[in-house]
């Protein structure tokens, strides 16, 4: 395991791509979005978190976009599976690393424009528990819609993990409200807490599953 | 067999929504405009009984290699997705009267429109695959992990305070008068039927498709 997290992140260090240029596409889309719309700094103060929440949602996409592609395609998803005998330790090492390099900084990225648009101070770890959780939820969730798709296109990928990803979104929502009334924080982050481990458990074998029958 | 399912079917159907829009009386607070739900109530029903018969035919593909259960969730998702959007279309219809908009976010309406986005998501994904035993099987992960959806559409009613009124029948009794029941539940036995004999039908022209090459087929041909 401790190899396949060393070669993972490896890998991903030397693709400066696959980890900058999301943060960046969040930075961009979050600068962007309040400037395209003619609005008062009080208005944006009420739905930036929603903003934030959809560029999350749309970074965790972009993020994952290749994450089985590359590896699949230079044959080295079938020369880890032949070394491994299975792909559980490759997916969830994958996950991790990617959750590290690119779903942290997001998640801080995103909880610190929130604060910079209006957002309690105090809320800060409170806004960024909730978007590690949400990314861990949602690299999952794409990375099995990559998965299936494999090198079919990310729309594909869309199509088949988006749809998975909406109750995902629904829980944010609720999220949010909780920190913006400062009520029910505790319970929906243990709820939350307890669906990410029951994904960051179950999504590996799943996806597995679909590259196995990619590589068969 | 299909033939014989698909005219008791139509048959009950029709005795069902004749029964409903032109028997049965009219609501006291939503006049007429509730008897879409001789439509709307089974055509959500189904949607959500189609999904439950493919993934337990998924679960049959990927535990036991069962053929043709990957055939029964090929044949039996375009009519899912038909149905569902029905629900959703007649909804809509119904939305005007009783809520004054064509559409809602609505958890309700909201994860039914997942649910119709999850049909054609199975669609494509099968038919982006030119190896269709792969397909197959990508199709039935792809069912197995959309499960989560379905609990969360029957409980969003209860989950959140939304639009949707939460369910009329239960296990426990039914809160709709007997005399609006009793077509509406003859018009879902009849859609129950029309869809089986549908699906019947789309399974077997979509076996005939798939083992066209087979000896079997040639000689049933």
């Amino acid at each position: 395991m401790l190899r396949l997290i060393r070669t993972e992140s490896f890998k991903l260090s030397r693709k400066l791509k696959s980890w900058l240029g999301p943060q960046l596409i969040l930075v961009l889309v979050l600068i962007a979005f309040p400037l395209s719309i003619d609005i008062s700094q009080y208005d944006l103060d009420k739905f930036y978190f929603s903003i934030i929440v959809i560029s999350l949602m749309m970074t965790a996409f972009i993020s994952t976009e290749g994450m089985f592609e590359e590896d699949f395609e230079d044959g080295s998803l079938e020369q880890e599976f032949l070394l491994e005998q299975d792909f559980y330790k490759i997916v969830l090492s994958k996950m991790l690393i990617y959750v590290f390099f690119i779903g942290i900084p997001i998640a801080l990225i995103g909880s610190l424009f929130l604060i910079t648009n209006g957002a309690d101070f105090d809320d800060l770890p409170k806004v960024f528990s909730i978007l590690c959780l949400s990314n861990i939820l949602l690299f999952n969730l794409f990375s099995f819609g990559n998965a299936l798709s494999i090198d079919k296109g990310a729309m594909l990928g869309v199509l088949t993990s988006l749809p998975l990803a909406l109750p995902v979104i629904i829980l944010l929502g609720r999220a949010v409200r909780t920190i913006q009334y400062g009520e029910g924080f505790f319970s929906i982050i243990i709820l939350m807490s307890g669906i990410s481990l029951i994904v960051l458990a179950i999504m590996p074998i799943v996806i597995s599953a679909a590259l196995k029958t990619h590589i068969d | 067999m299909y033939p014989y399912l698909l005219f008791i079917g139509i048959t009950t159907l029709m005795i069902g929504w004749i029964w409903g829009v032109l028997y049965a009386p009219e609501d006291f607070q939503q006049g007429n405009s509730y008897r879409i739900i001789f439509l709307h109530v089974p055509a959500s029903i189904f949607a959500q009984t189609i999904y439950y018969f493919m993934s337990i035919c998924a679960l049959m593909h990927i535990v036991w290699r069962v053929k043709l259960a990957a055939y029964l969730i090929k044949s039996a998702a375009p009519i899912g997705a038909m149905i569902t959007f029905i629900a959703l279309f007649s909804g809509s219809i119904w939305g005007i009267p009783t809520w004054g908009t064509w559409w809602q976010w609505d958890a309700r309406i909201t994860s039914t429109l997942i649910l119709f986005i999850m049909y054609l998501g199975i669609l494509t994904l099968h038919g982006s695959f030119s190896n269709l035993e792969k397909a197959d099987r990508l199709m039935s992960i792809l069912v197995i992990v959309g499960v989560v959806n379905l609990p969360i559409i029957k409980k969003s009613v209860d989950w959140w305070s939304t639009l949707h009124q939460p369910a009329s029948i239960s296990t426990s009794g039914s809160s709709i008068d007997p005399s609006m029941l009793m077509p509406l539940l003859i018009s879902i036995v009849g859609l129950g039927f029309t869809l089986i004999s549908l699906g019947i039908l789309s399974s077997r022209l979509y076996i005939l498709n798939r083992e066209k090459n087979k000896k079997w087929v040639l000689e049933h041909v």
